[in-house]
């Protein structure tokens, strides 16, 4: 602890006759009628020990018991399909992306088709990320009713979105031909379609 | 999971005023700076970037799908011919900028999809390899995004 390094607040500490003492230096320590009662901040009860302003950045999360202090964890069924085969198709459907991302800045742009699957390679991928993302920072426990919500809607955006650039693949040019035509707006003039 | 009543063990189920104050108590102890506190490393810089380049070109990707697909109803005009040429009439400093920004979105999260790939085959694992290859992608994905952003 700092203040090891500073034997004379420590001692100031230790010196002054505290009724508080116990709770001072044992703040997870109180004796509930204290709790029940006024309590002393928990700022001035660590300054003996702290030196820097304590900062409520991420705040403990609220605690809720499941079950009893003597109860296992509890674990889910293993399941191949979210487990095994989900990585498997996760990492080829990455390497899939590979050359039909790169295969557009050689010949320029690609067809209907191979542009359509594309868009659709993206979609699954992004599905795939974005579950991911939804996993981590909403677990179940915590906010079910939001993980389920973004789970929910993650899927729905697969379809939205894919009637969506399935539209723009019909009446228009298409992702690849369309991000090139974009960016090469500014440079030479592009004869309307 | 039910405990007889006439067990020698006593359950501390989540009601007993016991734990309850436990719970109270927890909420009242200091959380250690995690954070704010962990030195900057290209590990797990590189990753939360990943992450937030996948995200921002696949958030980019998704609304313009949905746009796309409204459009009609709400009356706008997002056809590749409009939209060619209103991102013609930016000035040309701001063309490149924004160009080399998403350029550098796709490189940066490409090759290192292509790290992580290679993490799969379990090679270049160790500490000196990942903060290597790391850096690597940094440039490279710099570098390449500005000669993208020059086509």
């Amino acid at each position: 602890m700092a203040s090891a390094l500073r034997p004379n607040m420590l001692r100031q500490a230790f010196a002054s006759p505290s009724a508080r003492l116990i709770s001072s230096t044992l703040p997870a320590f109180q004796p509930q009628q204290r709790f029940l009662l006024q309590r002393t901040p928990l700022a001035l009860q660590q300054a003996t020990f702290q030196t820097s302003a304590k900062r409520e950045l991420l705040p403990p999360l609220p605690q809720r018991l499941q079950g009893t202090v003597n109860d296992a964890q509890i674990l889910g069924e293993p399941n191949a399909l979210h487990g095994n085969y989900h990585w498997t198709f996760e990492r080829g459907l990455s390497a899939a992306l590979l050359p039909i991302s790169l295969a557009p800045f050689a010949a320029g742009s690609l067809s209907p088709v191979l542009d359509g699957a594309f868009i659709g390679m993206i979609i699954i991928h992004t599905y795939i990320g974005f579950s991911s993302i939804i996993s981590d920072y909403l677990p179940s426990r915590r906010v079910p009713f939001w993980r389920k919500l973004f789970d929910y809607g993650n899927m729905l955006a697969v379809f939205v979105v894919g009637w969506g650039w399935y539209e723009f693949e019909t009446n228009d040019v298409g992702l690849t031909e369309g991000l090139k035509r974009v960016w090469k707006a500014g440079s030479s003039t592009v004869p309307a379609s | 999971m039910y405990i007889a009543a006439n067990d020698a063990t006593q359950s501390m189920a989540e009601n007993d005023a016991g734990t309850g104050i436990l719970a109270k108590q927890r909420l009242a102890r200091p959380v250690s700076p995690h954070l704010s506190i962990y030195r900057p490393q290209i590990t797990w810089y590189g990753s939360i970037i990943n992450r937030i380049t996948g995200s921002l070109m696949s958030g980019a990707f998704y609304l313009f799908g949905a746009a796309y697909l409204v459009a009609p109803v709400m009356g706008w005009h997002l056809e590749s011919a409009v939209l060619a040429a209103s991102f013609a009439t930016w000035p040309v400093i701001l063309q490149f900028l924004t160009k080399t920004v998403f350029a550098w979105q796709f490189t940066y999260h490409t090759f290192n999809g292509v790290r992580h790939l290679v993490w799969d085959t379990a090679s270049a694992i160790s500490n000196k390899a990942v903060n290597q290859s790391g850096w690597f992608v940094v440039g490279l994905s710099t570098v390449s995004a500005v000669a993208l952003a020059l086509l």
